[in-house]
């Protein structure tokens, strides 16, 4: 069971690495932003199949922060790209 | 033995739903259509792999945190879609259309 769990691992791993692709070559910054994004997800659900596979709990709450910090991340630069700069921003309010 | 019957089936599901979401993210020709693939594969597979977990560590504790982080990750993947498109809205990217890749 514990194979399996890291087999399923590996392939969102390389999932995770074929999304960079198009982090790299997105025309814009949202496509950019929106492939980070995905490989963030895949990185929460790999720590969360870790946790399980190496039996350490903790890994469990690093999962959860994870989560939190990508939530925050994302919702401020697609802020920041859509007023095109922090001074816009700030007086965007 | 029915347990990791489970969790094989679920944690196949969500591998299936994150690999059709790598495709959609790479084969899609617009920011907005690119937006739909990579929301699935937030919601859909990152939470069947999750229920699939739950099943096989059977601990409550364990449980409780990882239906925490399922509901956190069902609304905050709504959220950044929508702050994504929007951005691409207000920052007006042209839709893709058909007829621009007829002609060229």
């Amino acid at each position: 069971m514990i194979n399996f769990l890291t087999a399923i691992a590996i392939v969102i791993g390389l999932n995770a690495l074929i999304c960079l692709y198009r982090a790299m070559v997105g025309p814009t910054s949202q496509d950019r932003l929106l492939a980070v994004n995905i490989v963030g997800t895949k990185t929460l659900v790999m720590v969360v199949l870790i946790t399980f596979v190496q039996g350490e709990n903790f890994f469990l709450d690093v999962a959860l922060v994870y989560a939190l910090l990508l939530f925050i991340v994302t919702v401020a630069l697609s802020r920041y790209l859509e007023a095109e700069g922090w001074e816009e921003m700030r007086s965007d309010g | 033995m029915v347990r990791n019957i489970i969790t094989v089936i679920f944690c196949s599901i969500g591998a299936f739903w994150f690999l059709l979401g790598t495709t959609g993210l790479l084969r899609m020709p617009d920011i907005f259509s690119r937006l739909h693939p990579s929301t699935k594969c937030d919601t859909l597979g990152a939470c069947s792999v999750m229920v699939g977990v739950a099943v096989y560590s059977g601990s409550l504790w364990d449980i409780l945190k990882l239906i925490l982080i399922m509901c956190f990750l069902l609304l905050s993947s709504a959220t950044c879609g929508h702050a994504i498109g929007r951005s691409a809205v207000r920052r007006d990217i042209a839709p893709w259309r058909k007829s621009e890749e007829e002609e060229q």
